[in-house]
């Protein structure tokens, strides 16, 4: 497989949310507004290239039989730096996105993409599926919150756009987020059976 | 046996890398995790009194949604509630977390001692989260009673 295909596979064809149905509980979760689904977008795509990166790097020295213990132990080490480094320096960022960051441990798209593929690929290859795997959760995110958040509040990023209150609570709520994942996937099949 | 010694011992040697790597970033960020606490702290005192800055700030916890809703409440000389901060809490985002806004929070100005504060009733109740928004009430009905 090409450089290309690594990077570019996981925007669309497999995207994570939206195709390989996975990280579905930060999904539902975090997608109730446009920012909190980028702030979570950024904070999955630190430790989603940092992991795949360690983990490729280190994959001659990881015995099978435990690999998925140390897979944990490498993804849980940068969350919890990247909990300290936000808290440090960026305490504004940390004050939106505090809650988030614990909850990345247990994405699934990251020991996902561990298991699937940085333990099997070399280094850079590796990097390029988390760069792109990255870029596809946060289009599957931040589409979803958007729609959430124009039909839930009716704002965008927190710009108003219309009365809030014409707006449709059940948006932000948890079925509003089933409504949209679904309709999402039903636009995206459809989509793929035109252009095959 | 000697397979699951080597394996134990290839795991423990990643927890001290792992161990040693967080202990070195700990060390550098928590300086300025404890002073970014304090500063938040004076800045959220000030808020929260009065110009003249007299009275007194309380802190008060109330149980919320998701946890512990962890408010600042500003009381002025008089028994007056002057101004009121969210400092912490865990209550669903887009939902319980609006009760940090200041159209909710500016509700409480000027209530005191003996005041009924009954959400939905006399304080508008965020949509979609009366329980947090009756965790407030109740933590500045706490914050009055503490003060004499």
């Amino acid at each position: 497989m090409s450089l290309w295909q690594d990077f570019n596979q996981g925007i669309i064809k497999e995207n994570p949310v939206l195709r390989l149905m996975i990280g579905l509980c930060p999904t539902l979760a975090v997608s109730n507004n446009a920012t909190n689904a980028l702030g979570m977008s950024v904070a999955v795509a630190f430790v989603l290239i940092c992991s795949n990166w360690v983990i490729a790097a280190l994959r001659k020295f990881t015995p099978d039989q435990i690999r998925i213990p140390i897979f944990i132990i490498i993804i849980s080490t940068f969350v919890t730096i990247s909990d300290y480094i936000m808290q440090a320096y960026y305490p504004a960022l940390y004050a939106a996105l505090g809650v988030f960051v614990p909850l990345i441990v247990v994405n699934c798209i990251i020991l996902g993409r561990a298991e699937a593929f940085a333990y099997k690929n070399p280094v850079l290859s590796s990097v390029l599926d988390g760069v792109g795997m990255s870029l596809g959760f946060a289009f599957a995110l931040v589409s979803i919150g958007v729609v959430r958040e124009l039909l839930g509040a009716g704002s965008v990023f927190g710009l108003t756009v219309f009365n809030p209150a014409v707006a449709a609570t059940i948006m932000v709520l948890p079925p509003g987020a089933f409504i949209t994942i679904g309709i999402l996937m039903a636009l995206l099949n459809k989509y793929e059976n035109k252009v095959q | 046996m000697l397979n699951s010694c080597k394996m134990g011992l290839i795991l423990a040697v990643f927890c001290v890398i792992s161990a040693w790597g967080l202990a070195y970033v700990y060390m550098f960020t928590q300086t300025q995790i404890a002073a970014n606490g304090q500063i938040a702290l004076e800045n959220s005192t000030k808020e929260v009194l009065p110009a003249s800055g007299q009275g007194r700030a309380v802190a008060v916890k109330a149980r919320g949604y998701g946890g512990e809703i962890e408010l600042l409440v500003g009381i002025d000389a008089k028994g007056v509630v002057s101004g009121l901060k969210v400092l912490n809490h865990r209550e669903t985002p887009g939902l319980g977390a609006n009760i940090t806004g200041t159209k909710f929070l500016g509700q409480f100005k000027g209530k005191k001692a003996g005041d009924r504060l009954e959400a939905k009733k006399d304080i508008d109740a965020i949509s979609g989260a009366t329980i947090s928004s009756r965790a407030v009430c109740f933590g500045v009905k706490e914050a009055l009673k503490k003060t004499p």
